[in-house]
């Protein structure tokens, strides 16, 4: 039945004139048939009980309209009505419209940005199958500031032996640099994922093509394979189908493409090609396979069945303290090591979290922001509707209808400002995912689907019934009073002036939150722009050359590869514009290659202290004067340092300081030290100490300086090769020759992040802009809303209080005590909002330390300086209205009451 | 509109469904006949008939055809569905218990 009753109303609501007159026809059959009837019993002329019967009947409307309701059609028909209704009024108030409109396309579009991005890097579940349950195990060394030691073969062999809690685990392992030389001949540095036969099934990855890797692709006698990432094979072979089976060269070997897998956060790094162990014999050999502090691998592990991480996490913490007690030689015990297990969704967006919830946070308080003012915008509108609303009601409307009304006009104002917020939203996806991907390896998941839509339109829905349920409808006032002439007053009601009042301190007090946070990261961008790098020169270009191929290999060929470097800087040393041409390990401000123990000859370590450690450095004669590193003490590297001569080495400050105190280091001696040094190319032999150069921030602008060891490039094995170019003038003009020379000496050479120093400068604080620019545009949207918000409301204060004024000044009031009252009175809603927005602030600010530098949290000059900002544009923000107030004329004022 | 509680509504339901059991009539013939069956004791107002009438056809009890009356016009024909004779006789037991339980009521001495 119920499809013929819905037919009905169908037909009611599309054939509404068809209706109309079946229901007329329906009626004047009625009326004729009265009219005949009583014409009959009571011999009446035609005209008379024609008459009487349409009396009986009633107003033929009136019974019209409850037909409406009896088929169920009235309600839709009303809203209809109410929404054509709404869009007429706020036609007539265009003003009003797009005042609402605007604020709450700032505030849903924000909203919506910020659901965007967690919605696709935090809140979706990974693309993984089952990936809830796949964990990242983390081996740490904290005393020894090790943040990610990874895992050795022997102790991946224990944990997998030894965990009833992890159904699996597999290896990934992107220690080792590859190369590839396509089909140009032009070697390319690529991101080599070395991977164990388990790692696919274990991740819940599938392929988009071909197959993946299994346990028979394990070992050193398994073919050479690998698996291409999904961004890899459409960047590099346009998606081309017919990759598979293909070979390609990498480091030396020959390796088949066997498949592609799908699209999926690449962590812990980004990854070009995934390959088998026998790809990297530096994986298959004895050392690495038997020593257990030879560590390379990072473990990913699917728990078993009914375990938790928890339970997991238990498990791994008991076999790793049998193993630290077990293997002392593996563990340093003053180091303090530890594995950490954590679920791998988390472990993916550790760093972009607490980013991303502070930066949602932030958008919801605009949000708040912006429907209070709407709020305040519709209190003073409603005013002004208050008379009109009752009227309304008076004639009949019931007081759900009105509301109703209303509901219609907000949802139309909040859809339409949804509308736009999603348009925006839309438009700043790009810069969004790129933010992200500073943070998540999920950023490429962002995208508008229909749940970030969703949640927009449920937002705007919220807002607009929110909005509806301020004003009030009829009730308390009597219609007669709000007619009469002397009633004629636009104020709000004690209740709803506080409540008004609220909502601006709320407001300022926000908005203080907001700027407090975008100040603290502004003043940490200052700081982190001013810091002293180490490096005190101009015109520096940097580049880095790699070696290629197989890197246990091309060590040994450490004569070829000097003279090969030393060709290269001579040849760009020659060159017009040029001043000095020098060559090292590792570019400064970049991490250095390798990092080894070290011991003092003579010092003693204190217990409990962790054993030196140490980046190490290569540097020629030129280095330090073409990297403008100050040398403070005893000499740079001489052209004598060479293999055979005395082995030498020069120190950083703060390093020299940490090791040898007020002693002067210059004359003593040094070794590395540690199990590693056994499987590197360098010997522990003792080392002189013949020069201290200045500190370099080589790990970032916001970390310490690298405690660091320079050897001379000529004496060591060379691991990798970095140009330092000084230019008389602007490098970038030269880059293009200095590249040519480069290949006009080695042809094959691969040539990589070739930037000035202020380029690497610039690319190490620019997460920090973003950050700082992120929380500045927040703020800046909520103050500029607050502020128009703190005006309005004096404004509509002073307007409705016009009579007041007028009978005030002419009692005696000038202009100037008028307008210190209202200014007292915005001062009051700014002082309550300023005290409220400091505390609030104190609190918030601690949860931004992690991104701050050289800043505490509560930084006065940053509170200090907002609140000043704050008070002195509120007080600006009042002067308007309060000098309006101050011009009222009491005549004037008086008449039109 | 009149305040009609939902006793008296349900009330004049029933009367309809009532006359219809006697046969399919048009909408000012139902009010005639609840006027003459209840000898001039009910006047059914058309302004509470005809919503009741698009109530019932909306609930599917009775169902409306386009015909022509006794008096030759062409005129909306009502007529009783299966639903509707369903209803008519449960409406018809819930009528008689609840002038039981008022006769009760009234009665208690």
């Amino acid at each position: 039945m119920w499809y013929r009753r819905l037919a009905r109303r169908v037909r009611a609501l599309l054939h509404r004139a068809d209706v109309e007159r079946e229901l007329a026809e329906e009626f004047r059959f009625h009326i004729e048939q009265e009219a005949a009837e009583l014409a009959r019993l009571h011999g009446l002329s035609p005209d008379e009980a024609r008459r009487r019967a349409l009396v009986a009947f009633g107003g033929v409307e009136k019974w019209r309209e409850s037909h409406h309701d009896a088929r169920g059609t009235r309600w839709l028909e009303e809203s209809w009505h109410d929404v054509s209704f709404a869009v007429r009024s706020l036609r007539r108030n265009r003003g009003f419209a797009s005042a609402v409109v605007l604020t709450l396309a700032l505030g849903i579009g924000v909203n919506t940005a910020m659901f965007t991005l967690l919605h696709g890097t935090l809140l979706r579940p990974l693309p993984n199958h089952d990936g809830e349950r796949l964990v990242y195990l983390r081996q740490s060394a904290p005393a020894a500031k090790h943040d990610n030691v990874l895992f050795s073969v022997p102790e991946i062999a224990d944990y997998r032996a030894g965990a009833k809690t992890l159904s699996a685990i597999a290896e990934y392992s992107g220690a080792v640099p590859f190369t590839l030389v396509g089909s140009d001949g032009q070697p390319v540095r690529l991101r080599v994922g070395i991977v164990s036969g388990n790692y696919f099934s274990v991740m819940g990855l599938e392929p988009v093509l071909g197959r993946l890797t299994s346990a028979r692709d394990d070992g050193a006698a398994a073919a050479p394979v690998a698996v291409l990432s999904y961004d890899y094979w459409m960047e590099r072979f346009g998606g081309d189908p017919k990759v598979i089976g293909r070979t390609v060269r990498l480091n030396d070997m020959v390796v088949t493409i066997v498949g592609v897998v799908q699209r999926a956060p690449l962590y812990p790094r980004p990854t070009d090609i995934y390959a088998n162990t026998v790809t990297s014999p530096h994986h298959l050999s004895a050392t690495m396979v038997t020593d257990r502090s030879h560590r390379m691998s990072e473990l990913f592990a699917h728990l078993a069945p009914n375990t938790t991480v928890e339970q997991a996490r238990a498990e791994i913490s008991r076999i790793s303290s049998n193993l630290f007690r077990d293997h002392p030689e593996a563990y340093e015990k003053a180091a303090h090591y530890e594995i950490g297990v954590s679920q791998l969704r988390q472990a993916v967006n550790e760093r972009a979290a607490r980013m991303f919830w502070l930066l949602m946070g932030a958008a919801a308080f605009v949000l708040l922001i912006a429907c209070a003012n709407v709020a305040n915008l519709t209190l003073m509108r409603g005013v002004g509707r208050e008379r009109e609303m009752l009227v309304r009601a008076a004639l009949g409307a019931g007081t759900a209808r009105l509301r109703r009304l209303l509901v219609m006009e907000n949802l139309t104002l909040a859809l339409i400002g949804g509308a736009i917020g999603v348009l925006v939203a839309f438009a700043g996806l790009k810069l969004l995912v790129a933010f992200a991907a500073q943070f998540s390896p999920r950023a490429y998941e962002v995208r508008v689907d229909a749940v970030v839509l969703g949640v927009g339109l449920a937002t705007s829905i919220a807002a607009a019934f929110a909005l509806s349920f301020i004003p009030r409808i009829g009730g308390d006032r009597a219609l007669a009073t709000s007619l009469a002439p002397v009633g004629r007053r636009s104020t709000l009601g004690r209740g709803r002036q506080r409540f008004q009042r609220s909502l601006v301190v709320a407001q300022i007090a926000v908005c203080m939150v907001l700027l407090t946070g975008a100040g603290l990261l502004v003043r940490t961008l200052a700081k982190l722009q001013s810091v002293d790098t180490g490096v005190h020169a101009e015109h520096v270009l940097t580049i880095d050359l790699p070696l290629q191929g197989d890197l246990l290999r091309e060590v040994m060929k450490q004569p070829e590869n000097l003279a090969k470097y030393e060709r290269i800087r001579d040849r760009v040393a020659a060159l017009p514009g040029v001043e000095t041409a020098s060559i090292g390990s590792t570019a400064p401000l970049r991490n250095s290659m390798a990092d080894f123990d070290l011991k003092a000859e003579g010092r003693i370590l204190p217990p409990n202290r962790p054993t030196p450690h140490a980046a190490m450095r290569t540097a020629d004669t030129g280095y330090f004067a073409a990297a403008g590193i100050p040398l403070l003490a005893g000499r740079g590297f001489q052209s004598t340092d060479r293999r055979g001569s005395g082995l030498v080495v020069v120190l950083n400050q703060s390093f020299a300081r940490q090791l040898f105190g007020d002693l002067n280091p210059v004359g003593q001696r040094i070794a590395w030290t540690g199990q590693v040094l056994k499987y590197t190319p360098f010997t522990g032999d003792w080392r002189t100490v013949v020069g201290i150069v200045g500190d370099t921030r080589d790990r970032g602008l916001d970390n310490d300086p690298t405690p660091t060891v320079y050897l001379p490039f000529a004496q060591e094995m060379i691991l990798n090769g970095a140009l330092v170019v000084r230019t008389s003038a602007d490098p970038a003009e030269l880059q293009a020759m200095i590249v040519r020379s480069i290949h006009d000496v080695a042809p094959r050479q691969l040539i990589e992040k070739v930037r000035t120093i202020d380029q690497i400068r610039d690319e190490n604080v620019a997460p920090r802009r973003l950050n700082a620019l992120f929380i500045t545009s927040f703020g800046t949207l909520a103050f500029v809303i607050a502020m128009v918000g703190i005006a309005g409301v004096l404004a509509f204060s002073v307007s409705s209080r016009t009579a007041e004024i007028g009978i005030r000044m002419s009692l005696g009031a000038d202009a100037r005590r008028v307008r210190s009252m209202v200014l007292g009175e915005g001062g009051v809603l700014l002082a309550f909002g300023l005290t409220l927005g400091f505390a609030a602030a104190l609190f918030a600010a601690r949860l931004l330390r992690s991104l701050l530098f050289g800043v505490t949290p509560h930084d006065p000059v940053t509170l200090g300086g907002v609140a000043l900002v704050l008070a002195a544009v509120g007080v600006a923000a009042c002067w308007l209205p309060a000098a309006r107030a101050a011009r009222v004329d009491p005549a004037v004022a008086l008449r039109a009451e | 509109m009149t305040q009609q509680t939902d006793l008296l509504q349900g009330t004049l339901d029933l009367l309809v469904l009532k006359t219809l059991t006697l046969g399919p009539l048009h909408g000012w013939g139902i009010s005639k006949r609840i006027r003459q069956l209840s000898q001039d004791a009910l006047d059914v107002g058309q302004g509470s008939l005809y919503p009741a009438l698009y109530r019932l056809e909306d609930a599917g009890c009775i169902e409306a055809t386009w015909g022509i009356s006794a008096e030759g016009k062409r005129a909306k024909i009502y007529e009783l569905t299966a639903l509707g004779k369903k209803q008519f006789a449960k409406s018809q037991n819930q009528w008689q218990s609840f002038l039981t339980a008022v006769e009760h009521v009234l009665s208690a001495t």
